[in-house]
């Protein structure tokens, strides 16, 4: 059988690849690097439009990292921020896995419910915020006027320092939980069959079967859901911008809303450019961390 | 021994209709009046007005501004991405993993650290609140999306089928072209959609790179809820106009949403 | 970088070949005629208060009148100034009418990002004589004037504090009268909260705004002495004094959830008469004696209480500007004539009884006193004490330009105190704190 590996064809070859890899790896710099390079240099800088000098001004470069390294709403931001990351990806997960369990039957049904699950997940996240905002105004909520009508009334959950941030992480949960859910199926419906057969027999009860045979097998899974999820859940957003604003008192100020309040704001560009990049930096140890202590989940 | 009990079946159903039932309520308030809408009254007279005092203003523009930035940004990224994801999926070389690494990094960085270095470049090159500067900052995205996403899907084509094409003479090009485009049709249109709608349903590029003339209308239905006297029903009707073209388009890729969704995790 | 941006901007366009994407096709030109401002589109953004509100169903007139498309908008006060903040930053010519809000006055003039109106004032055929600009009340357009003097905006509202009740008839009927000192006010909430199971005290939740006059009231102030020492004091005692009281009496006798009342908000309850007593403006005040409103009868309007240290209701103006990057700057001004002409003030007080007015001539008409009688209550006369207060200057910090990020600190105070978060004295140490970081960001010397 002729073979094409001559060397004339294969340089050609790698030509041709470098043809088609190339446009797109100068845009991808262009769109990425230059803007990361562009944030870091801004952060070097006090920055704010109303006063143009500042354009340059590098006699300070660390200033707005020491700024931020002794605020207090700062590291306020942080703590919220992780109190809400921890708080949904447990949820996520859990519920996920729960859905995934539930669904892991051969059964067309099931299969068919799978795409209705999908929604919440798919819908503008803005569609989503306001959902929710609906849901969490005592006046027009169904939920509200349901608890009424049931002799439980409670009080507004977004206004109240101490359940505005569990009322995100429950919007955030029903929005995100489809994702986990549809990873781990998939990832259950690739468990070998036979280990779960010769549990079976062996007496194994559904609790059993799960931990010894099922789990391990998911668990890398579960690991890049927790890496995305946790991840995603520093992006949060229009959640935040239409329940709270950040409020009461800061009580759902995370650091990504902290920083887009800063910058957009107060036009603190420098100031804010400094705590994006401190968000990036931060997220990358986070995955490199989660990564190592998940086993090499994600590889090549 | 497993009974074929409908008691999954019906939890399932069960469940799905608890989740669903917020976006139904969204739906069915788009169909009330605004004075229906403050009454906890579950039979109402239904009215379309909703719907047809959104024509009037600014939505419809925002609509179709949507639609104009998702599919340039969608194009954009297909044209650059797929022969880019074609040369990863066939071609070894050194440095492989440094830009796979890298295009999963640009996929983990909170937009804010997109948003600010582009504002200022787009104010300076005239780009702010235009379709065309929000279809190139939704590049940074969807480039990632689509290389990965069909880098899968060209690795499922048979390299014995091209490898035939090679040797008939083919350039690696119009072997592409002619083979390999064809059998990922599939894949090709999956991943446009997705891309389609990571572009429709963005929210926070558009808040702040956008004013008047480019505004989207996810951006949209957030003016009318800053409106005195809350006008909640055509907040709904915006909210049920905007999420339809998504739900529409993932009836379609539904199979395909998990391999989009694992683009960079686990191993295929 | 020495390209202008239109050149840059075609230039780009032509690069990308999509000439389409950039500009969405404007609008077909007004039909036969030749209507003055025929084919043009004007931006016109404003934040949601009742004169904007009402102005807008006037806009039709003029877009008949000029044969100008309006594109208005009046998104609520927070979302306004920050949305307008980043693109004004920019120069951009997104908006060509637009509000300079009072708290953003020595921001966005000081920087140049409205453009002085003197020479269109002074221009016979831009501005008719009789429109008369000195009809514009002192105290409303000077904090309108850039460092030269020269007038960066027309007023639409001189905007003062007052306070009201929905249901006076509760009040009377505890043996009280509307309260004039704080001691009164705290003896009065305790007396009417619940009665007729409504809440006795509704404000609304831009505490930058509504709890100075407390601050003030006990002493306190938000700088040291502004303009010249810009040194904040919310940390000493009388601030916290301010804020214990402001702070306990909202959550006691405030209704459920009323950290997320907004003006709006405030209003729609008080004409329902589903709160009583407000501490709020004037403007939003006046219209609890609406016709759609259930509490005409029952409301009644005073003077914003005073503590120890005085009376000391708050006067902001807003006005209407010319961004620097508009396109279409005459045909803005064109707008703003025609939206602040004495014809078109009347006719709001007429219409709507829109009675915050700018111009010293609808004030001194007598119908202006006769019609802005509220059950016996001369609210003429409350506007215009409150006016001659307000001319004594106490509202100065809100001009200061590094004040709207302390506005925000002080927002966030009250919140963390109504939500039980942090105790008064902690709060506002954390607010001194923070607008101590603010100033030094901002490049403010102290």
């Amino acid at each position: 059988m002729a073979t094409i590996a001559t060397r004339g064809w294969a340089a050609e070859q790698r030509r041709s690849f470098r043809l088609g890899l190339l446009p797109a790896l100068l845009v991808l710099a262009v769109v990425t690097l230059g803007p990361a390079l562009y944030l870091v240099v801004t952060s070097l800088t006090p920055l704010t439009p109303v006063n143009p000098d500042t354009a340059f001004d590098f006699s300070d470069p660390l200033g707005n990292y020491k700024s931020i390294l002794t605020t207090d709403e700062f590291w306020a931001s942080v703590w919220v921020q992780i109190e809400l990351s921890v708080v949904t990806v447990v949820t996520q997960l859990a519920a996920g896995l729960g859905l995934a369990l539930l669904l892991d039957r051969p059964s067309r049904f099931l299969e068919a419910l799978r795409t209705g699950f999908l929604v919440p997940m798919v819908l503008p996240p803005i569609v989503v915020a306001i959902i929710w905002k609906i849901l969490y105004t005592p006046d027009i909520s169904p939920l509200h006027h349901l608890l009424a009508w049931l002799g439980m009334p409670i009080h507004s959950l977004i206004t109240n320092a101490s359940t505005a941030i569990w009322a995100i992480a429950a919007a955030d949960t029903w929005e995100w939980f489809p994702f986990t859910m549809l990873m781990l199926l998939a990832a259950l419906q690739m468990v070998p069959k036979e280990p779960q057969e010769a549990a079976r027999i062996d007496g194994a009860n559904a609790i059993q079967l799960f931990w010894h045979v099922r789990l391990p097998y998911i668990r890398p899974t579960l690991v890049v859901c927790v890496l995305f999820r946790l991840i995603d859940s520093i992006k949060a957003f229009p959640l935040i911008y239409v329940l709270t604003d950040g409020g009461p008192g800061g009580a759902t100020q995370v650091t990504n809303y902290y920083a887009f309040e800063q910058t957009f704001s107060f036009s603190y560009w420098g100031y804010g450019s400094a705590v994006a990049t401190l968000m990036v930096l931060g997220v990358f140890v986070l995955s490199v961390v989660v990564n190592r202590l998940g086993g090499e989940a994600i590889d090549e | 021994m497993s009974r074929r009990l409908p008691f999954h079946e019906g939890v399932a159903v069960l469940i799905l209709a608890v989740v669903l039932s917020p976006a139904l309520w969204l739906l069915q308030m788009s169909f009330r009046h605004n004075a229906d809408i403050l009454t906890p009254r579950l039979i109402f007279a239904p009215t379309l007005e909703n719907y047809t005092s959104l024509w009037t203003g600014q939505f419809p523009d925002s609509f179709v501004n949507s639609l104009l930035a998702s599919s340039t940004s969608t194009a954009f990224s297909m044209v650059l991405g797929v022969p880019a994801a074609y040369a990863l999926a066939r071609w070894r070389f050194r440095g492989e993993r440094h830009i796979a690494l890298w295009i999963l990094a640009t996929r983990m960085a909170p937009p804010i650290a997109f948003t600010i270095p582009f504002f200022l470049a787009f104010t300076w090159a005239g780009l702010m609140d235009t379709v065309l500067g929000l279809a190139i900052i939704y590049v940074t995205f969807n480039l990632a999306l689509v290389i990965w996403s069909m880098r899968g899907f060209f690795a499922a084509v048979p390299r014995s089928l091209e490898e035939a094409a090679w040797i008939d003479g083919c350039g690696v090009w119009s072997a592409f072209v002619r083979i390999t485009l064809p059998l990922s049709a599939p894949g090709l249109a999956a991943t446009g959609i997705l891309c389609f709608i990571l572009s429709w349903n963005d929210f926070f590029y558009a808040l702040i790179l956008t004013r008047t003339r480019a505004m989207t209308a996810p951006v949209a239905i957030v003016n009318f809820m800053q409106y005195a006297g809350w006008e909640w029903g055509k907040i709904a009707a915006a909210g049920v106009l905007v999420m339809l073209p998504v739900l529409v388009f993932t009836f379609f890729v539904r199979s395909y949403l998990v391999s989009g969704l694992m683009a960079g995790g686990v191993k295929e | 970088m020495s390209m202008p941006r239109l050149r840059r901007r075609q230039m780009l366009a032509s690069a990308a070949g999509g000439a389409g994407l950039l500009m969405l096709p404007g609008k077909a030109p007004a039909q036969g005629g030749a209507k003055k401002l025929a084919g043009v589109t004007l931006n016109v953004s404003c934040w949601s208060s009742s004169y904007p509100k009402y102005l807008a169903d006037y806009i039709p007139e003029f877009e008949q009148a000029t044969g100008a498309k309006v594109n208005y908008e009046t998104p609520s006060f927070p979302i306004y100034n920050q949305r307008m903040d980043i693109e004004l930053s920019t120069k951009s010519d997104a908006h060509d009418v637009i509000n300079v809000t009072f708290i953003y006055t020595g921001r966005w003039i000081n920087a140049g990002w409205v453009i002085p109106l003197t020479d269109y004032i002074s221009d016979p055929k831009k501005t008719p004589a009789d429109w008369d600009v000195n009809d514009f009340l002192p105290g409303s357009t000077a904090a309108f004037k850039d460092r030269q003097g020269r007038l960066c905006a027309i007023p639409w509202i001189a905007d003062v504090q007052m306070a009201g009740a929905s249901r006076y008839d509760l009040i009377q009927q505890a043996g009280m009268k509307l309260p004039d000192t704080f001691d009164e006010l705290a003896a009065m909430l305790k007396a009417v909260n619940g009665k007729d199971s409504i809440p006795g005290w509704v404000v609304e939740n831009h505490y930058g705004w509504t709890f100075i006059p407390f601050l003030q009231g006990f002493g306190g102030n938000v700088f040291r002495n502004a303009p010249n020492d810009l040194t904040p004091t919310l940390d000493t005692p009388e601030a916290v004094a301010a804020a214990d009281f402001f702070c306990n009496n909202l959550r006691q006798y405030g209704p459920d959830g009323v950290l997320s009342y907004t003006y709006d908000q405030v209003l729609e309850t008080l004409k329902q008469g589903r709160a009583n007593y407000s501490s709020s403006n004037e403007t939003f005040l006046v219209q609890m004696a609406n016709p759609d409103s259930k509490v005409g009868k029952t409301c009644a309007l005073s003077l914003t209480p005073g503590g120890p240290a005085g009376r000391f209701p708050n006067v902001a103006a807003h006005g209407w500007g010319i961004p620097v990057g508009s396109r279409n700057k005459d045909a803005a001004w064109e707008f703003i004539t025609w939206a602040m002409s004495k014809e078109m003030t009347l006719r709001m007080f007429n219409d709507h009884a829109y009675s915050s007015v700018t111009r010293r001539s609808m004030i001194e008409r007598p119908e202006f006193r006769q019609k802005m009688q509220i059950n016996g209550i001369d609210v003429a006369q409350l506007y215009l004490d409150t006016l001659n207060l307000g001319a004594k200057g106490y509202t100065v910090y809100r001009t200061m330009a590094p004040y709207p990020p302390i506005d925000h600190e002080i927002d966030v105070a009250m919140q963390s105190i109504i939500s039980k978060q942090k105790t008064a004295k902690e709060a506002m140490a954390q607010a001194q704190q923070n607008a101590l970081t603010q100033l030094k960001r901002a490049g403010v010397k102290l």
